[in-house]
């Protein structure tokens, strides 16, 4: 007989083991969807998740994807360890590249070293004017910060697509909806001859490294925990909530910010209608999956971008559509939570007496 | 009919904790049983078994020789057991007829019969239309034994029933009860209250760490021997000692007005009080009549006008609670486990939710966790916290233990003033005993309190000046020597 007991408090084991465990199942449920589909669900899988990594450019590839999702993933880890539900990186993402895109047309074939630290900043100060929109009007109107941040992410995607259409698209550019390439002092350098991974990867580790640092060892790491927990207890010890309301947002729109210039400035060079497959929403995916932990964070970070890129492999040489990608995004999302009931109870298996 | 309730050797094991240990009972209608015992003595986990909350590892019950399974709290239904919990389970915004015919099968109308009957019969008079949030404690009390008795119950279970009531409450609730044991009624009555024992019930079962220390007849007990059992040791009995009578003004509370956007709140009303150095001012009242938000607007939590609220001659009443703490005051919430505290959080983090400048726990943004172990090492043996773990989650202590960390916490940094709220409530005697011997040695070290309690034992105890509030009013304030607990009954009823 099983049986289903509470436990008497969250197991730590288990709160590592259960992200583990919904990878796991993910790939059980998406054998047997490959195996439904008419393939052989291991050739499948080998397709999804080792052979896009399997060479020296697959896994710069794989980098390249991991770098945003690591980033805005940190980022909003500042939000939701403070019970602040931001769902918008991705709009913040957007209009970050909106900003720092339209700074480097300004220095458009001009060269200098000073150029790209004015570019990148440009992005984060994007990214956070965008999230400064939720943040200010959740803590002097009240209003709900899960449906602003969300519904702002259609307005920066308009606003982004009547640039690139409009007054920013390339003169020479035969009408495509894109903007001139920016130069190259505009554009994060290569690390590796013939690799697309480009600098942007260190501006996710230094974020790795400084939000362990603000979360384990600051006073307001400290307040976030606290506030995280219980809000009743944050106002009774006196923090001042609507400081770190805005100042987690900011935190966390300055992140997607920073990721919006690494896809812009990156191999792309410039801005175009499609400069994000929704990284600012399946890094939510990643943030939980990492436990909302920096180091945790990065392993998520790299597991979910397998997904982009065995969906890529996947639709070559399987024909399968490349949203599959998205459906695997969905269920590790749906096994995590649907294992996280073990962190609450715990199943006995009881051998039949008598 | 007889009815006879057979608890036969009923055991139930908690990881960590044995909560029924081989606990066999029996009771017969007629008759009024007291089930008495401290917090974590293992009553409530027997309640819930007899009621079918909680299915026991060992043991079984048996209901006039039958043997009950108890899966669910409807089997317990079924069965003719009927309870009432401490806690209500109604549904505010519904209408008293919607909560007491909403588990029922039985036609509207006759229900309605039905439940005028009752009424009739055990003198209730509740507006069965209105809605249930505009009831008091005590009217809700009785739609939950309204809602038992329209099953006809064999027995009768109260758990707690008069932590929220007043004393005239309280003495009605005794009648109705009398009354439906007078019927054939078997009650059990589940307290910790020694008083309530001695006044309503035949026969009294003591528990003790899940154990089942003593059966015996209420006429052979006094209250110190009951207490004893309950304890396990002979407890010492506390008074305070008069207060020197000082004329330095420490606080003055002037014109303070609270109005609150939310229907479930209470609204201040002109609230103005003072109290000198070395004082107690005690302020009683049903739960819910603005004592969670007096608490508030006290501590900061709710700000309020700048010169409404004076604290050693400086206006406080724009400032939140870290800044209050830094005039020398302190505060401990009625919530421990959600808001004084955090349980999921380690012992000295706890600690470190009381800052204040000069403790220096955080050192240019930075936590300086050193000084935070130093100092929460220091309150655990300073305040008798039974733990020398301070990395120990603090869910792991005991309520008198976590209850001892707060306020030591608080008291740590010698403030003037302490204001707590409901600060032994749910704690065992040993624990209250601890707590109400630290508040009275701070008065006698010449700092003030502010007690907010529902307790009128403990405010007499307690107290040199006491006030009611009654729907976000304060009485005036009288001294506690001129109190009575009756009269405190009175004016926590609303009236003068």
């Amino acid at each position: 007989m099983i049986k289903i007991v509470k436990r008497d408090q969250p197991s730590r084991a288990i709160f590592f083991f259960t992200p583990v465990l919904a990878i796991f199942l993910t790939l059980v449920a998406g054998g047997l969807i490959f195996f439904i589909l008419g393939f052989k669900p291991f050739e499948a899988l080998k397709f999804f998740f080792i052979v896009p990594i399997a060479d020296k450019y697959g896994f710069s590839e794989l980098l390249l994807k991991a770098t945003p999702l690591c980033l805005i993933a940190i980022g909003l880890s500042f939000c939701f360890k403070s019970n602040n539900w931001n769902i918008g990186a991705e709009g913040q993402l957007t209009f970050g590249a909106i900003v720092s895109g339209g700074v480097a047309l300004l220095f458009y074939e001009q060269e200098g070293f000073y150029i790209l630290p004015i570019v990148i900043l440009a992005g984060a100060i994007g990214g956070m004017l965008y999230a400064s929109i939720p943040a200010i009007l959740k803590t002097y109107f009240n209003t709900n910060e899960i449906l602003v941040s969300l519904m702002l992410v259609y307005v920066s995607k308009l606003i982004l697509d009547y640039l690139v259409v409009g007054p920013w698209s390339n003169p020479e550019g035969f009408n495509f909806p894109e903007t001139r390439q920016f130069s190259d002092s505009a554009k994060l350098p290569l690390l590796f001859e013939g690799l697309r991974i480009h600098a942007g990867i260190f501006l996710a580790l230094a974020a790795v490294v400084i939000s362990w640092f603000v979360f384990y060892k600051t006073y307001l790491g400290f307040q976030m925990k606290v506030s995280g927990f219980s809000l009743k207890t944050a106002k009774y010890a006196g923090y001042k909530g609507k400081k770190m309301i805005i100042l987690v947002f900011l935190i966390s729109g300055a992140c997607a910010g920073l990721a919006g210039v690494g896809e812009i400035t990156g191999p792309i060079g410039q801005l175009h209608r499609e400069i994000s497959p929704d990284y600012g929403f399946t890094a939510i995916i990643v943030a939980f999956l990492g436990r909302l932990h920096p180091v945790g964070i990065i392993f998520a970070s790299l597991v979910v971008a397998i997904t982009y890129l065995g969906a890529e492999t996947a639709q070559i040489f399987m024909q399968i559509p490349k949203y599959t990608g998205q459906v695997f995004q969905g269920m590790i999302l749906f096994f995590l939570l649907a294992s996280d009931y073990l962190l609450f109870f715990k199943i006995k298996f009881i051998g039949s007496k008598k | 009919m007889n009815t006879n309730l057979k608890i036969s050797n009923v055991t139930k094991i908690y990881p960590g904790c044995v909560a029924n240990d081989n606990v066999s009972l029996e009771f017969n209608s007629g008759k009024i049983y007291a089930l008495l015992g401290e917090n974590g003595a293992g009553k409530s986990t027997l309640v819930k078994i007899l009621s079918g909350v909680i299915i026991p590892d060992e043991g079984n019950i048996y209901l006039n020789e039958n043997n009950l399974k108890l899966n669910s709290p409807l089997d317990a239904k079924k069965n003719d057991i009927g309870m009432v919990f401490q806690h209500f389970n109604l549904f505010e915004t519904l209408s008293v007829f919607e909560n007491l015919i909403i588990d029922s099968d039985e036609e509207r109308e006759s229900l309605r019969e039905k439940i005028d009957t009752i009424m009739k019969k055990y003198n209730f008079s509740i507006d069965l239309d209105i809605p249930v949030l505009n009831l008091s404690a005590g009217q809700k009390q009785k739609v939950e034994i309204i809602r038992c008795l329209i099953r006809s119950p064999k027995v009768l279970i109260m758990d707690e029933p008069t932590s929220v009531l007043t004393e005239q409450e309280t003495s009605e609730l005794f009648l109705s009860l009398k009354k439906f044991s007078e019927e054939g009624i078997l009650i059990i009555y589940i307290t910790h209250k020694l008083k309530e024992v001695m006044q309503l019930c035949d026969e009294v079962a003591v528990m003790r760490r899940g154990k089942l220390v003593s059966v015996s007849e209420i006429k052979n007990e006094n209250i110190e021997s009951l207490a004893n059992k309950m304890v396990g040791q002979n407890l010492k009995t506390i008074k305070k000692k008069k207060a020197k009578t000082s004329s330095d003004q420490l606080i003055k509370i002037t014109n303070l007005n609270f109005t609150s956007e939310d229907p479930f709140e209470t609204n201040l009303m002109d609230i103005n009080f003072s109290v000198n150095r070395g004082e107690c001012l005690g302020i009683a009242g049903i739960s819910g009549n603005g004592q969670s938000e007096l608490f508030q607007v006290l501590s900061g939590e709710i700000i309020s006008e700048k010169n409404s609220i004076e604290f050693n001659k400086n206006y406080i009443g724009d400032l939140n609670p870290q800044e209050r703490r830094e005039y020398l005051m302190a505060f401990s919430p009625e919530d421990r486990l959600e808001q004084a505290a955090i349980p999921q959080m380690k012992i000295f983090e706890n600690v470190a939710l009381n800052n204040f400048k000069s403790s220096n726990f955080f050192n240019n943004g930075l936590i300086n966790e050193n000084k935070i172990k130093e100092h929460s090492k220091k309150i655990i043996s300073d305040f008798n916290v039974n733990t020398d773990n301070i990395e120990l989650k603090s869910q792991f202590l005991s309520g008198g233990n976590l209850q001892k960390l707060i306020i030591g916490r608080e008291l740590i940094t010698s403030p003037d003033l302490l204001i707590c709220f409901n600060p032994t409530w749910g704690l065992d005697v040993g624990a209250i005993n601890y707590i109400h011997e630290t508040l009275i040695k701070i008065n006698e070290q010449n700092k003030s309190i502010i007690l907010i309690s529902t307790d009128t034992d403990e405010l007499l105890k307690l107290s040199d000046k006491i006030s009611v509030i009654h729907k976000g009013k304060l009485s005036k304030i009288m001294n506690a020597e001129e109190v009575t607990s009756e009269k405190l009954g009175i004016l926590m009823g609303g009236a003068n």
